[in-house]
């Protein structure tokens, strides 16, 4: 990312150890998402409520960036994995008796299955992990469009198996209740601070960057050995896991499941974050996230009206949507690569310790 | 169930899945924008003809015809062609962005509520033929494809309009640089998309008689997905695809046993999948290499 013989811009001389330089991109998001959320929870009641949504999101959309941003492939379908994990939380965390009342049909392992918050998580993450390596096995060959539109297909078929499965879940589409609220905001924020350092360790490793190399040239890159397919199928995998994280810590704020919710309207809410902040980097994925969150939570307010001296000012309900999508096609139009540009938070003071050819021995 | 009458149902399906895929191929091939909102250009167009028809019906024909192609040239103007050069990936985004934003749009004006009238009446009454009972909408439907998909093919291979579409549509560039008005023909095909919406909203009205904000989702996502699975930018594979997707979906729905019917558009799905896995390209893509319709 830093290229060699650039003009070193700002402070030349104030220059870093290239691992120092290259851990600030991941020191600079946490240390954000953490002010961010600190700002958030003390405005008011409201914002902290919004603030566990946003934490939510921005779980899922860090996810969906370890696949897209690295492979640039595009996935429509990671809100399949998101319904999988928030199911898998709500099946083990919901009590017996709530269970068998409402969902009598269910396989007898699911409802004797129990299990703390924490190990629902955990098992969710591999219960995400595992349906998106079974499906990647299957989609990791296709590209560009045909991934776009396989992905969905393969979203719409877990909708629909959650939507009639009697044995999995609650029949026809009725909802899940008595999920117990067992994270509070402390707990969702660590956690998704962790899920964006597992993201970032993840951007580090040998596989995420031959994935990059095949992004950034689909014929080069299988001709230099780089087996895409398998290191999408990773890629694919880790992300369907912490997708899985995101919808588990989604539901339990939410506190009903229904399989409807995994929709289009999801889908596009944090496509649109991811696109907003620049698809190609994990800073891009936060700054994306938080931004829409922060507009979105405010829009909300002026939904409910704002008292402005003499004025009463208010927005039309569903106004919060219709700004959101106008707000993404213009940044497509005008900013392709997202308010980041597609690059992750750099060291500002160039670090002087790049030597031509360190790249390449990467 | 008698098989003739599962097949004739199942034709009328995929004739309006079929129209929905050609309005999406078009677009595709000219412009490698699969375009999500081509859904929305349904709703508008039934909208129009909900509200109208009661006062008068050529009027509501022709303001849903009006609507339609007013919003697909809009859609164009206002944004897909500020990002034409981008990849079709960014496009298919750009448009799913448009489809959820206007489906909000219509949610402020017309309310989240279905609107209802009865638009063509005549047409829900059924013919008999010996043991057969064929709905009129059905024959009205398959005509109507039949008649539409013979007009753009027509209009694509016989008038110089249509040609310059057919080249735009096979490499975009050279087709500039020899001279073709690249603006008038990416708005022409915009504005056939529309009168395909069009049509399809008038079959789908007269079945239904309602239209609410998401009226032109599903049949526009199974049309899209038929299309590619047929061959994006083979504009007859995306026909096809799409034929084929309305035809099966409608036998599901007709032959599944009850205990698994709640299952068939997930098996569509799963369909779907399985196809792009064999036939990433979609499956009459290579066959059609050089026959373009």
């Amino acid at each position: 990312m830093t290229s060699p013989n650039s003009v070193p811009r700002r402070f030349p001389g104030i220059a870093i150890p290239e691992p120092l330089a290259k851990l600030w991109t991941l020191v600079v998001p946490l240390v954000v998402v953490w002010l961010f959320s600190f700002l958030a929870s003390s405005i008011s009641q409201t914002a902290a409520i919004d603030l566990g949504y946003a934490l939510a999101n921005l779980i899922i959309v860090v996810a969906m960036w370890t696949f897209i941003g690295n492979s640039g492939v595009l996935s429509f379908g990671h809100i399949a994995f998101v319904a999988v994990g928030a199911w898998t939380l709500s099946l083990l965390t919901i009590p017996a008796t709530i269970k068998s009342s409402i969902m009598p049909d269910l396989f007898p392992f699911l409802s004797d299955a129990q299990a703390t918050p924490l190990v629902a998580l955990a098992i969710a993450a591999v219960a995400g992990g595992l349906v998106a390596l079974l499906s990647g096995l299957a989609l990791m060959r296709l590209n560009g469009l045909e991934a776009g539109i396989a992905t969905f297909a393969l979203l719409m078929l877990v909708v629909q198996i959650l939507t009639y499965w009697k044995q999995v879940g609650p029949k026809a589409g009725q909802s899940m209740t008595g999920l117990p609220r067992s994270f509070d905001l402390q707990t969702v924020l660590l956690i998704a601070l962790l899920v964006i350092a597992l993201a970032w360790l993840y951007g580090q490793s040998r596989s995420a960057r031959m994935l990059r190399a095949s992004r950034d040239n689909i014929q080069a890159a299988p001709a230099s050995g780089v087996r895409v397919t398998l290191h999408r199928v990773i890629a694919f995998t880790v992300s369907g896991a912490l997708a899985a994280i995101g919808g588990a810590v989604w539901v339990q704020l939410n506190g009903v499941a229904q399989a409807s919710q995994f929709s289009l309207d999801f889908t596009f809410t944090t496509i649109a974050m991811l696109v907003v902040g620049g698809m190609r980097s994990l800073w891009g994925a936060v700054v994306g996230t938080l931004a829409i969150s922060a507009l979105s939570h405010a829009l909300s307010l002026l939904e409910k009206g704002v008292q402005l001296g003499d004025f009463m000012i208010s927005l039309p309900s569903g106004s919060r949507l219709i700004t959101l999508g106008a707000i993404m096609v213009i940044i497509l139009i005008f900013r392709p690569a997202g308010l980041t540009g597609g690059r992750e938070a750099m060291w500002p003071f160039r670090p002087k310790i790049t030597r031509p050819g360190a790249q390449a021995a990467e | 169930m008698n098989i003739l009458q599962a097949l004739i149902d199942a034709t009328s399906t995929g004739a309006v899945y079929a129209l929905a895929a050609l309005g999406i191929g078009l677009v595709f091939g000219v412009m490698r924008l699969a375009n999500f909102a081509n859904g929305e250009l349904i709703t508008a167009a039934g909208y129009a003809l909900i509200i109208l028809w009661p006062i008068s019906w050529p009027l509501a024909i022709i303001a849903a015809i009006g609507v339609a192609v007013a919003l697909a040239l809009f859609m164009d103007a206002a944004v897909f062609r500020w990002i034409r050069s981008q990849p079709p990936a960014t496009l298919l985004i750009a448009s799913f962005g448009v489809s959820i934003l206007l489906q909000r749009v219509y949610d402020g004006i017309f309310g989240t509520n279905v609107l209802s009238a009865a638009v063509a009446p005549g047409l829900t009454a059924s013919i008999r033929i010996g043991e057969l009972r064929v709905n009129l909408i059905s024959v009205v439907s398959i005509a109507l494809g039949l008649i539409l998909l013979l007009a753009v093919r027509l209009f694509l291979t016989r008038t110089s309009m249509g040609l310059q579409v057919q080249a735009a549509s096979e490499d975009f560039r050279a087709a500039r640089v020899l001279g073709i008005r690249a603006g008038s023909v990416i708005a022409l095909t915009f504005a056939i998309s529309g009168v395909l919406a069009a049509a399809i909203a008038f079959v789908l009205t007269a079945q239904s008689g309602s239209v609410g904000p998401t009226f032109g989702v599903q049949v526009t996502l199974f049309a899209l997905i038929g299309s590619t699975i047929g061959g994006l930018g083979r504009l007859g594979g995306s026909v096809a695809g799409g034929f084929l997707v309305g035809f099966a979906l409608s036998l599901f729905t007709t032959f599944l046993p009850d205990w698994i019917n709640d299952f068939r558009i997930a098996f569509v799905y799963l369909l779907v999948a399985v196809v792009l896995v064999i036939a990433p390209n979609g499956i009459f893509a290579s066959r059609l290499s050089k026959e373009r319709t």
